[in-house]
């Protein structure tokens, strides 16, 4: 049918279907596609701090800390596990680093290990206090929690992820360092000092297609 | 039937045509129904009309921008900076030079190129992103984007080493007051060393000098990193003392005010007849250009009433319509080069076209001329200027007036606005919008 027609007729079929095929091709790749993965697969994407880094760093640092002699010197001083809470961990890195998985990650680490007393932190705690006040006015007596019982942390968990970047063209060298800091409520002494090292290798094309 | 096939012919040609036809209307036309609500200040309305219009996966980056840019204009800084991070990620992923992109738009037009902004532009987007989060009291989010201004700029010097438009005095500006605000007081120092540089570089590509209040940190926070000769030497070259400037600060508490002044020049086409000098004809190019608008605006005023009184005039801290001008004029050359093979490469299949059939090269030709677009892309809802002014003050709560003064020094807008409240730790942010700028004049 194609061959019987006239050359003009077919060249403009031509350049009415062509460019429709283009489109189609390109379009066919486009439709939403999921997979799942397994949350402890490494996948990078972009280079940027990734929730595998916040994963490992934590886990390594909290590990760290547990190892080492401090927990053994205050559980012999005092008779009973250190109580820990965790404190400010700021981001001076050149990302918007999702900060709430990382102390979540660090918080999971710590209390999971059963060597040490974890209390919520100061936002939380505002949280539970004002329940506590609910139930003094509206609770059954029986059930009713007192104010004034709360366990004091004996340590502050304190922290910093910092990030030096150096480039050259399209190449990246991003060195994340993660300070982590426990220091003793009682008299301010630094007990621990964690610090966790990220160097990763950054290669931009400069062509796309 | 040979006329019918003829008929057939003709009516797919006016198919294409049309198709081509309704792809090239400019970019900055589509966008004036946007401007005139910005001008009538109803940035509500703005951005229902940018959410209505149609946008090419090319343009997202400007529908990001300009969403951003409105919705800080609403207060709603959160989202405003939801928009940035994802005009942020477009730069990222379309860094890299497109191979499609790049040779169709050597037989297109250059708009078929994906839009990632000028320099100026993506240095503004950090830049606002920070504000953003300055005035939301996130001063250590802020500071990443210090950071990232930082890299930003690093990468352009990379890219044109002895462009001044390589330095951005305000995105470092604004990094020294957010190290200052955190205590970060070397850090600081450096910011606002570099910011100086920035400004000195830039004055002479523009009018720009630098502004008194760097000057006068430059010799508080010398003094206070323990830079004396530094110190001196500012003291000596501004003609100010540090004892006068210790003497001058009244108060613990600071609020840093940002007059963000009219909107950033329209870039419009302009079609000119070049002469090829390998095939000697005369071929016609378009090529963009770019027009201010006119802003009767020259400074604001802005008094806090409270316990206390103060009073300051905002001095222009960046000129983002010179400055995009100024890239623009820097890249011409690139723009009109490529513009010419262009023309070339679409006369020379005008002319094979023609030659076997002469309907099909009248096409080619009318084709040619319809696509022939210069790119009119760029940010508009941008302002013109950044204007600022450091009040130093005690803590407290202030009734805050803002008034619009023009070149006669004329209070021409007034207006209240919110009480805030100033408390001797940290700086406060306040930004001010004046989009009311319609009227064109020719640059």
């Amino acid at each position: 049918m194609f061959k019987s027609m006239t050359p003009a007729r077919r060249a403009a079929l031509l350049s009415v279907f062509i460019p429709m095929f283009i489109a189609g091709l390109l379009t066919a790749g486009c439709g939403t596609k999921v997979s799942r993965i397994d949350v402890n697969e490494i996948r990078d994407l972009s280079g940027a701090w990734n929730d595998t880094d916040s994963r490992l760093v934590s886990e390594e640092m909290i590990n760290d800390m547990l190892e080492r002699p401090w927990i053994r010197t205050y559980s012999l001083q005092s008779n009973r596990r250190p109580t820990v809470i965790v404190g400010a961990i700021r981001n001076l890195s050149s990302e918007h680093i999702n900060l709430n998985t990382f102390v979540g990650d660090i918080e999971r680490a710590m209390i999971n290990s059963g060597r040490i007393t974890f209390v919520a932190s100061s936002q939380e705690r505002q949280e539970i206090r004002g329940e506590r006040k609910d139930q003094d006015i509206n609770a059954r007596e029986d059930t009713r929690k007192a104010m004034g019982r709360e366990l004091g942390a004996d340590f502050m968990l304190k922290g910093s992820i910092n990030t030096i970047i150096d480039m050259e063209g399209r190449t990246q060298v991003r060195y994340y360092q993660v300070d982590l800091t426990l220091i003793s409520l009682t008299d301010n002494r630094k007990v621990w000092l964690g610090q966790k090292k990220i160097k990763k290798l950054v290669k931009n094309s400069r062509l796309r297609y | 039937m040979p006329g019918g096939n003829c008929n057939t012919g003709r009516r797919y040609a006016w198919l294409l045509l049309s198709l081509l036809l309704s792809a090239c209307a400019s970019y900055s036309s589509a966008f004036h129904p946007i401007e005139e609500s910005l001008a009538a200040r109803e940035p509500a309305t703005a951005l229902e009309l940018l959410e209505n219009q149609n946008h090419s996966d090319a343009d997202l980056f400007l529908y990001f921008s300009n969403k951003a840019m409105i919705l800080r204009m609403m207060g709603e800084y959160e989202q405003s900076n939801e928009q940035i991070e994802k005009a942020k990620s477009l730069i990222e992923k379309f860094a890299a030079t497109s191979v499609t992109e790049e040779a169709s738009s050597l037989v297109i037009n250059d708009t078929t190129r994906t839009y990632i902004g000028t320099p100026v532009e993506q240095v503004m987007l950090h830049t606002y992103a920070a504000l953003n989060y300055l005035e939301m009291s996130r001063v250590d989010d802020a500071r990443v984007e210090a950071l990232q201004v930082d890299l930003r700029l690093r990468m352009l010097m990379q890219d044109d080493p002895d462009s001044a438009l390589s330095r951005d005095p305000f995105g470092r500006y604004l990094s020294g007051l957010i190290y200052e605000d955190l205590g970060e007081w070397s850090d600081a120092m450096i910011a606002y060393r570099k910011a100086f540089k920035g400004y000195q570089a830039h004055n002479g590509l523009y009018s720009i000098t630098v502004p008194e209040q760097l000057k006068k940190v430059l010799i508080l926070m010398a003094d206070k990193v323990g830079l004396t000769d530094e110190r001196r030497g500012y003291e000596k070259s501004f003609g100010l003392s540090l004892e006068s400037l210790k003497k001058e600060r009244k108060g613990t508490g600071e609020l840093i005010f940002l007059f963000h002044s009219g909107l950033a020049p329209i870039k419009l086409e302009r079609s000119v007849q070049v002469l090829d000098p390998a095939s000697r004809q005369l071929i016609r190019i378009s090529l963009p250009h770019y027009e201010r608008h006119e802003n009767p605006i020259r400074r604001a005023r802005i008094t806090l009433a409270g316990a206390k009184s103060y009073t300051g005039s905002t001095e222009l801290v960046e000129d983002i319509g010179s400055l995009e001008i100024k890239t623009l004029e820097a890249n011409m050359p690139v723009i009109t080069a490529r513009a010419i093979v262009r023309a070339v490469t679409k006369y020379n299949m005008a002319k094979k076209a023609g030659e076997q059939n002469e309907l099909a090269g009248l096409l080619v030709n009318i084709a040619d001329f319809v696509t022939e677009r210069a790119d009119t892309r760029s940010w508009l809802s941008l302002p013109a200027e950044i204007q600022s002014a450091r009040l130093n003050t005690a803590s407290g709560e202030y009734a805050v007036t803002v008034e619009l003064l023009d070149y006669n020094n004329n209070i021409v807008f007034r207006q209240e606005l919110n009480n805030i409240s100033i408390d001797g730790g940290r700086k406060q942010f306040l930004s001010f919008y004046w989009t009311s700028a319609s009227t064109k004049t020719e640059h």
